[in-house]
């Protein structure tokens, strides 16, 4: 486990002495004398965290076969996935991940694997598990006893091309452990069961360990009738206060705290009020800390604010007793004249623009709201029905359906709330590969698998919704740190062209497999025959036109690493194949923001820029560690720009690229220098709604120190 | 009923309304702009989530902590009452008084945030105990005395800044220090997001009066240059003598004495740097620990999961509106 080549030289030797890990990582973060970035005091760290610390603490077994008997005597590994194979294919499987040899690369890989995700002893102060234990106990669970597939997940996970999001990696193959499922999303309707149920929903689901979010745009404005008494409602901000204190409330035995997200619609009465919140000089009783905040935007605010006219905000109250349904069922663009001459709908009127403003403002403050763009999205989609909200890292894009519910909290129609299993692909590791199809279709599968063994009963409106739909949310990550690598610059004409070919092609390959799927169960997901993929209107774009490399460059690129490209021809045979046969996941991609799973993946996060050449990583469990770009040298370090360097504009291109080839969202972030305005921010947001982008996730400012007042010889420092 | 035209014998000219758009110095409105988008208040970090990490300190770990923050808070307190206000009626510009009472008003936060650490992670009976303990160290008390006196000093405004300067540069060091320690092995590391929100302005107050040392040295004699400086080192000397021993006192137990000691050396040449004065301590008795060192950045680049705090990062914006041609589809 430890890596015997690397040896401090000369005088880097006598500098490293005595200091501990730490402090070995903590230099990466400060420049040599000769303002060089030191990895390798960076490698040293992780050679001395496993030299003073994981091997001294690790439990040591003569052979497999006393390891697993002792794992399951003990109650640690779950006998029922290690008794679907073999001894001798067990035995098999082990050896080859051992004899893959593989090694950590940097300090926080390994620090965070070994802090968050192996088996520990249960006073958690010894370790069961090496890094290849975990991965073969994965694609044990996920194989359900095929041993071909259980071998092959084993190779993606180990190479490092198929990456499982935290619960599925953290989780399988253990006796006591949580959910595989990373992400859900709840209704809220008007009316006191809903909240209450949705209240023990969200306490149920963090306790398990998911992000949860939660939909408040059907619930009546402040000062609303309630039972046609005026002026008795509070509104939404008494709601978002119970979320909050109850997600701090489930924190999953102690080791973090629930998190969740709440998603109002910018035309609810109460959405200034919903923004405050996040103020700075917010009085404690409307203050919201640790709640994620989203708004849900349509066209039409966009156009109104175009002209520089108010906006009118309606009372979802009134609009569901005039429509008959819920306001989020209501496309406002649609029908916004017709609500606004509606005298029977009660409504507000705020200035657009200076609802942006204010927006910004607020993710100046707070990086919040995320953002979703509300008739794009449901533009884009393929499935019948709406989709009224997003999750906790606004990646996750799905139809649900109201529950309505009886006096005692039974249901009296259940509808369908959301789960989305989560799982990403390192791009770089891919491209060497060599064979995306092969890689892109274990993926479907061993996410199918998650969402096929996940049941959460204590939701049962989120089982229902994964038993009829099998949605899965496959990501990619390390786009930058490939793009690095073969030295070409995020952002680029050629990065953007190679980010529009190579997510086309992940598309086929996921919808090639998800269709394999559905012909092998006979079935496809609920709904399929409603679907864009059903008539063949979804494939529209891929027979009409090539999506397949055209400059030197990225044709070089795909050919240097043998990547097979599909052509027209494919996709038209796909689009037979899918129309006579059906697909088995509702939803197959989503592209996750990849906090922990990059590092240990040694990855750029999700298709980010770098957010520094050295980042900065600060987690309750791990203290603040530092973690140096992907194939980053002294001598690459023009292509690593971060991505307040790079700008919005680049990003929202790349992405741009992208979303067209997702069926669900990504999570976009944007960067801006503390000297941006809310103008600036504003610019990014209509240039992102224009180029098509679904959702924005966090803003972020970066304020360089005050010239005078910076460490000196520090790397994040230097601009 | 007092004779409104008749001047008591104290009684101050009026001052001139400030106008923010003659400057007499730049650097007064760039700083003012700093401090003011930097304005933050204790509520926002969800101090909360330490509760558990306290619990796993150790009692004298626990006791370190509260009485390293009990001695910082002392520090901020003075600032807050006497040091900026002191510097006030020096202010070579109305912008300058306009920045210092900025300066001012977030010492108290400061002041404040420590009680909301201790509200939030101790009870009542330790914090009390923590309180008397600090107002009867002997060194915690001769440092703020040596500082104090030179406040109250009449007619010498540089001395007021060198004081000033080394209570924001270099005493309030060894208490930053533990915090950064902690977060470096993930311990309170939301109360260490606070104690970097204040590293970040205290980093700037320093520059910020050093600067201003700077400027008013331009305006007395050689004789008097040199006068001062010695007094400056003689006072560092005397506040060094004070720290080592209070560092001593307090972190002999950790065993983290001598790495404490290379951090007072770096702030201490930080500080006189700040007031444009040569380094003290050589290179080599600077090597502080890369962990604290590298922590101490005050940029806001820090990567964080929503599932452990706010970090330190936003900062209030300027509000510009959007025109015309930003809507141009």
């Amino acid at each position: 486990m430890l890596d015997s080549d690397v040896k401090p030289s000369g005088a880097a030797a006598s500098e490293f002495a005595g200091l501990d890990h730490h402090a070995l990582n903590a230099m990466l973060n400060l420049y040599d004398a000769e303002g060089n970035i030191r990895f390798d005091a960076d490698r040293m760290a992780a050679r001395q965290y496993f030299l003073r610390h994981v091997n001294q603490n690790t439990v040591f077994f003569h052979s497999l076969d006393e390891k697993l008997g002792y794992l399951v005597e003990e109650g640690y590994y779950d006998a029922a996935v290690l008794d679907q194979y073999s001894r001798n294919f067990q035995r098999a499987i082990w050896d080859a991940a051992f004899a893959a040899k593989f090694r950590f690369p940097t300090f926080l890989g390994a620090f965070k694997y070994y802090t968050s995700y192996t088996l520990k002893t249960r006073d958690g102060q010894r370790y069961l598990e090496r890094y290849e234990d975990r991965v073969v106990m994965v694609a044990l669970t996920l194989a359900r006893g095929d041993e071909a597939l259980a071998m092959r997940l084993m190779e993606e996970m180990l190479a490092g091309r198929f990456q499982p999001a935290t619960p599925t990696f953290l989780n399988a193959g253990k006796k006591a452990r949580g959910e595989f499922v990373s992400c859900f999303l709840l209704r809220l309707e008007d009316n006191m069961e809903s909240i209450g149920r949705g209240i023990n929903s969200a306490l149920q689901l963090s306790k398990r360990g998911g992000g949860v979010a939660l939909m408040l745009t059907n619930i009546r404005e402040y000062g609303a009738p309630i039972k046609g008494i005026e002026n008795q409602s509070s509104g939404v901000i008494p709601v978002m206060k119970l979320l909050e204190d109850s997600f701090s409330y489930a924190n999953q035995l102690g080791a973090r705290q629930g998190a969740g997200a709440v998603y109002l619609h910018a035309h609810h009465p109460d959405i200034l009020r919903f923004l405050d919140t996040k103020r700075e000089n917010a009085d404690e009783k409307i203050r919201i800390k640790t709640l994620s905040l989203g708004v849900v935007i349509p066209d039409i605010t966009f156009e109104l604010a175009k002209k520089n006219e108010e906006m009118y905000l309606f009372s979802p109250h009134d609009v569901e007793r005039v429509y008959g349904c819920a306001f989020s069922e209501i496309s406002v663009t649609e029908k916004y004249h017709e609500m606004v001459d509606d005298a029977r709908i009660r409504k507000r009127k705020i200035n657009a623009r200076a609802f942006f403003q204010t927006l910004a403002e607020i993710q100046f403050e707070s990086g919040y709201p995320y953002i979703m763009f509300e008739d794009t999205v449901n533009r884009a989609n393929p499935i019948a029905g709406r989709i009224t909200m997003s999750n906790l890292c606004s990646e996750i894009l799905q139809v649900a359906e109201p529950s309505e519910f009886d006096e005692d909290l039974g249901y009296a129609r259940m509808g369908t709330d959301i789960s989305c299993n989560l799982g990403s692909l390192n791009i770089a590791k891919v491209m060497d590969g060599g064979d995306l199809g092969a890689s892109v279709g274990a993926a479907i599968r061993a996410l199918s698998a998650v969402s096929e063994m996940s049941a959460i009963n204590a939701v049962p409106s989120i089982r229902k919704g994964n038993e009829e739909s099998h949605a899965i949310g496959l990501g990619q990550m390390n786009l930058h740190g490939f793009l690095a690598r073969e030295r070409i610059h995020y952002g680029s004409p050629e990065g953007i062209e190679f980010t529009s070919v190579y997510f086309a092609a992940v598309a086929y390959h996921a919808l090639a497999e998800s269709n394999r799927l559905a012909v092998e169960h006979g079935r496809s997901f609920k709904g399929f025959e409603a679907s864009a993929y059903a008539d063949g209107s979804f494939f529209e774009t891929y027979v009409t036109r090539d999506w397949l490399p055209e400059s030197d460059t990225v044709v070089a690129l795909f050919d240097r690493f043998g990547i097979a490209l599909p052509s027209r021809d494919d996709w038209a045979e796909l689009r037979e194949r899918v129309m006579a046969t059906g697909l088995w996941n509702r939803n197959l991609q989503a592209v996750p923001p990849t906090g922990s799973i990059s590092y240990i993946n040694n990855a750029t996060a999700s298709i980010h820029p770098i957010t520094a050449k050295i980042e900065i990583r600060k987690e309750g469990k791990i203290g603040r560690v530092y973690y140096p770009a992907p194939y980053m040298t002294n001598d690459n370090l023009e292509f690593y720009r971060d991505a307040y360097q790079i700008g919005p504009e680049a990003i929202i291109d790349t992405y741009a690229a992208a979303t067209e080839h997702v069926d669900q969202g990504l999570s976009l972030t944007l960067f801006f220098p503390a000297e941006a305005t809310t103008r600036d921010i504003n610019r990014a947001q209509i240039y992102a709604w224009r180029r098509g982008i679904k959702t924005i996730y966090y803003i972020r400012l970066r304020q360089a120190a005050l010239e005078g007042t910076e460490v000196q010889g520090c790397v994040s420092c230097s601009l | 009923m007092k004779d409104l035209h008749t001047p008591g014998p104290v009684s101050r000219p009026v001052p001139r309304a400030v106008n923010w758009n003659r400057l007499q110095d730049d650097k007064d409105l760039e700083v003012w702009n700093r401090l003011t988008s930097n304005f933050w208040l204790p509520e926002k970090v969800p101090l909360s989530n330490d509760i558990q990490s306290w619990s796993q300190l150790t009692e004298d770990e626990q006791t370190l902590t509260i009485r390293v923050f009990t001695g910082l808070t002392l520090l901020d307190t003075i600032q807050n009452t006497v040091g900026a206000p002191a510097l006030m009626a020096d202010a070579a510009t109305p912008h300058e008084e306009a920045v210092l009472s900025n300066i001012a008003f977030m010492e108290a936060v400061h002041a404040r945030s420590y009680s909301s650490v201790f509200s939030t992670l101790c009870n009542t009976a330790e914090v009390d105990e923590a309180f008397r303990w600090s107002q009867e160290n002997p060194h915690l008390q001769a440092k703020s005395r040596l500082i104090l006196d030179e406040y109250d000093a009449t007619g010498s405004p540089l001395k007021r800044k060198v004081a000033s300067v080394f209570l924001e540069s270099f005493l309030f060091y060894s208490g930053f220090y533990l915090p950064m320690h902690w977060s470096s092995r993930a311990r309170l590391t939301n109360t260490a997001d606070l104690i970097r929100l204040i590293i970040r302005d205290e980093a700037i107050h320093g520059y910020y009066i050093g600067y201003k040392f700077q400027r008013a040295l331009e305006h007395v004699t050689e004789a008097e240059r040199a006068e001062i400086k010695d007094f400056a080192f003689s006072l560092m000397f005397d506040l060094y003598d004070i720290e080592g021993r209070y560092t001593e006192q307090l972190y002999d137990g950790l065993g983290l004495t001598e790495d404490v000691k290379h951090f007072l050396h770096y702030n201490a040449n930080k500080a006189l740097q700040n007031l444009g004065y040569e380094a003290l301590f050589p290179d080599e008795a600077t090597r502080v620990n890369p962990a604290i060192l590298a922590a101490l950045s005050p940029g806001s680049d820090e990567n964080h999961d929503f599932f452990s705090g706010s970090g330190s990062s936003y900062v209030i914006g300027k509000a510009v509106a959007t025109e015309d041609e930003d809507w141009a589809f």
